[in-house]
């Protein structure tokens, strides 16, 4: 039998950025950890339909160089921190300094923050689900820490552009930290971007916790270019009636992976998560979420809808765990997929565990194609073919997009969606 | 405007239309009658050209275009309108997001400048009350949550608005009150100009009361059997299709 191929001892070795103390012990932890890691195959279930378009081999170790500047100046409105190579761009930033709210970078932060944030960190995100978190943890190089003292209200969006340099082989390891403390408020949009077509490596991890009462609104944009490998996740925490409300929206690329997990640790603690992917050509793009129903009283609303088109693939695996203890809890997940070929593929996965008994939990999950009668009613008005399959199609996923509640990410993110789409059915 | 010879077709591997002969000129009102089953739809669709019906023989021209040389969207952009007998909901497309695109892929062709969403706003507001619609239905998906009587005069709207060289009026009667078939009614009326050619089909003769057609043609067995002025739809009606030879489905002809 052939030995399960284990992580390169080259990923183990992180760049030289200057880092608190703390953190670099944590990192240089979590990798004597990692040492011999076996990889993922086709045999660990969480794994199972993506295994085979992850390539880590070892020209993707290198740390990408780190130019303290970015590239094209990115017109950003309102609040924005820039990560270059997962470093931080102080020049390109721009977020305000506010009693109660804490904005830094991890370089930056003094020792007993770091030590504290050492001692949080990964705290979010079950290692064996999302086990390639860890190595962003024994990877990072800096990150952006934000911390809101309770009742603190950030009274934009901030927006977290996290741009990778795809000019040479290499990887990068962009990490964030919300701590929303008691009746908090904040807006955080993320969005993945990159320059350039070598291959490279994005392993990404944000965390967030809530304290009682808390309201964080997550957007998360995964676009980067062709070559470019998107490992990442996102751990949250939920203590008593606050709220968790996410937004992703992810295109296709080589490997495109997104973990989501939260736990609602305390009662009334309630999240919704929308999810949006599009994959053409060969491209793959995975979404695996998990909501765990500790306490009782929690509700959570899970929305996900894939459209793949051409040869590409799209995977979703939504679990649901009800505790024991988590009684009148109330869990609603949908899944709705649209095939635009014959040779794409989508594979859909709930996974349903409860163990108390006084629950309200519903999911669904559909896969069908455009439906012909409908297109020909709109080709009928005289409407042009590819544009009457454009319009079917993000028919399909309006109702996500019109959610995202940041009404520039929302035009944006449509425009995008349209050309992706529009491009489609013009390769078709 | 509208010529058609010899037309056969079937749907899958069934023969509905049987030798289809037919001339319509502009300016004039035709009305197809015939039981269920006797291949009124399957005409209204192979003249729009939907791909699930096969045109086995014959030919059409319509303004002296071969009409199986052009596209769906082709033959609604050279001025053929049918306003549906079971208009399509689409949620998630606003039914002014619809109808704009297709106004303007007609204006396009027409080699017009296409409408800004203002513009077209004002006009799709004015029409939409010309049959009767609350403006307000425009934002909502197309025909969306619509009653059968609002999809109708939705139909109706959209001919209004797309201007077409011939309408082909597919049961737009059926399933409306009589108020509301004397709104679409109207609306239909007001298409009616020189150079406009309107065909309905229809299983009653209720409709011909409030649109008057020049020629009626009655169609039985994938078949015209009969062609006549407006006195055959009436004749139709005192003594039902039996009086041809025709055995109807539905037993009652006339509604």
């Amino acid at each position: 039998m052939k030995p399960a191929p284990t992580l390169s001892s080259a990923f183990l070795t992180p760049g030289s950025q200057s880092l608190p103390q703390p953190l670099l012990d944590l990192r240089s932890q979590r990798g004597t950890a990692l040492a011999d890691m076996p990889l993922p195959t086709r045999k660990t279930e969480n794994w199972k339909y993506s295994s085979r378009h992850l390539k880590l081999s070892d020209e993707l170790a290198t740390a990408l160089p780190v130019k303290g500047k970015s590239g094209p100046a990115l017109a950003v409105p309102g609040y924005h921190v820039v990560f270059h190579n997962g470093v931080m761009v102080p020049e390109a930033s721009d977020y305000p300094d506010v009693d109660g709210i804490t904005i830094q970078r991890f370089a930056d932060l003094d020792d007993s923050l770091a030590s504290e944030l050492a001692e949080r960190l990964d705290n979010t995100l079950d290692a064996k689900a999302a086990q390639l978190a860890r190595l962003n943890s024994a990877r990072f190089e800096d990150g952006l820490y934000i911390r809101l003292a309770p009742e603190a209200v950030l009274d934009q969006p901030l927006f977290v552009i996290s741009e990778t340099d795809a000019c040479s082989s290499g990887s990068a390891y962009p990490r964030i930290y919300v701590d929303a403390g008691r009746h908090s408020q904040i807006t955080l949009v993320e969005e993945y971007i990159s320059l350039g077509d070598e291959p490279v490596l994005v392993n990404a991890v944000t965390e967030f916790t809530l304290a009682d009462g808390a309201q964080v609104t997550s957007v998360r944009l995964s676009a980067e270019g062709e070559n470019v490998q998107h490992l990442g996740a996102t751990g949250v925490r939920q203590q008593a009636h606050s709220r968790f409300d996410s937004h992703c929206v992810g295109f296709g690329g080589p490997m495109r992976r997104h973990d989501l997990q939260v736990r609602l640790e305390q009662s009334g603690a309630n999240c919704r998560l929308n999810g949006v992917v599009v994959t053409q050509g060969k491209q793959h793009y995975d979404n695996h979420t998990v909501i765990e129903h500790v306490a009782p009283h929690c509700d959570s609303e899970e929305t996900y809808r894939n459209i793949a088109a051409d040869q590409s693939h799209a995977v979703f695996n939504g679990r649901i765990h009800i505790h024991q203890d988590a009684q009148k809890s109330n869990a609603n997940m949908s899944n709705k997929n649209l095939l635009l070929s014959t040779g794409a593929e989508i594979d859909t996965k709930p996974e349903l565990e409860i163990y108390a008994d006084d629950v309200k939990c519903a999911h669904g999950a559909t896969i069908g194609q455009l439906d012909k009668q409908s297109i020909f009613y709109l080709v009928s008005r005289g409407v042009d073919r590819r544009e009457a399959n454009t319009l079917l199609t993000m028919a399909f996923i309006n109702e996500l997009v019109q959610q995202i509640p940041v009404e520039s990410v929302r035009e944006t993110t449509q425009v995008r969606l349209n050309q992706f789409i529009e491009q489609t059915f013009e390769e078709a | 405007m509208l010529s058609i010879k010899n037309l056969h077709a079937s749907v899958e591997g069934k023969e509905i239309l049987k030798g289809i002969n037919l001339e319509i000129k502009p300016g004039e009102v035709h009305a197809i009658m015939g039981p269920n089953g006797s291949g009124k739809s399957t005409l209204s669709q192979v003249l729009a050209g939907n791909e699930a019906y096969e045109v086995t023989s014959g030919e059409i021209q319509f303004n002296g275009k071969d009409l199986f040389e052009l596209e769906t969207e082709e033959r609604a952009r050279e001025g053929i309108f049918l306003a549906f007998q079971y208009p399509v909901e689409i949620p998630g497309v606003s039914n002014l997001q619809f109808l704009r695109t297709a106004v303007n892929a007609m204006r396009k062709h027409r080699g017009e400048p296409e409408m800004n969403a203002a513009e077209f706003m004002k006009t799709a507001r004015e029409v939409s009350k010309q049959v009767d619609l609350n403006p307000e239905f425009l934002k909502r998906g197309v025909n969306e949550g619509f009653s059968g009587g609002e999809k109708k005069r939705n139909e109706v709207m959209q001919a209004l608005l797309l201007e077409p060289k011939l309408a082909i009026l597919d049961e737009t009667d059926s399933g409306l009150d009589i108020d509301a078939l004397k709104v679409a009614a109207d609306g239909v009326n007001a298409l009616r100009s020189e150079d406009r050619a309107i065909l309905m089909v229809t299983h009653y003769q209720r409709l011909l009361n409030y649109i008057v057609p020049d020629h009626v043609h009655v169609l039985a067995g994938g078949r015209i059997i009969k062609s006549g002025g407006r006195e055959l739809a009436l004749e139709l009606e005192e003594k039902g299709y039996g009086w041809l030879g025709i055995k109807d489905d539905d037993a009652q002809v006339a509604g």
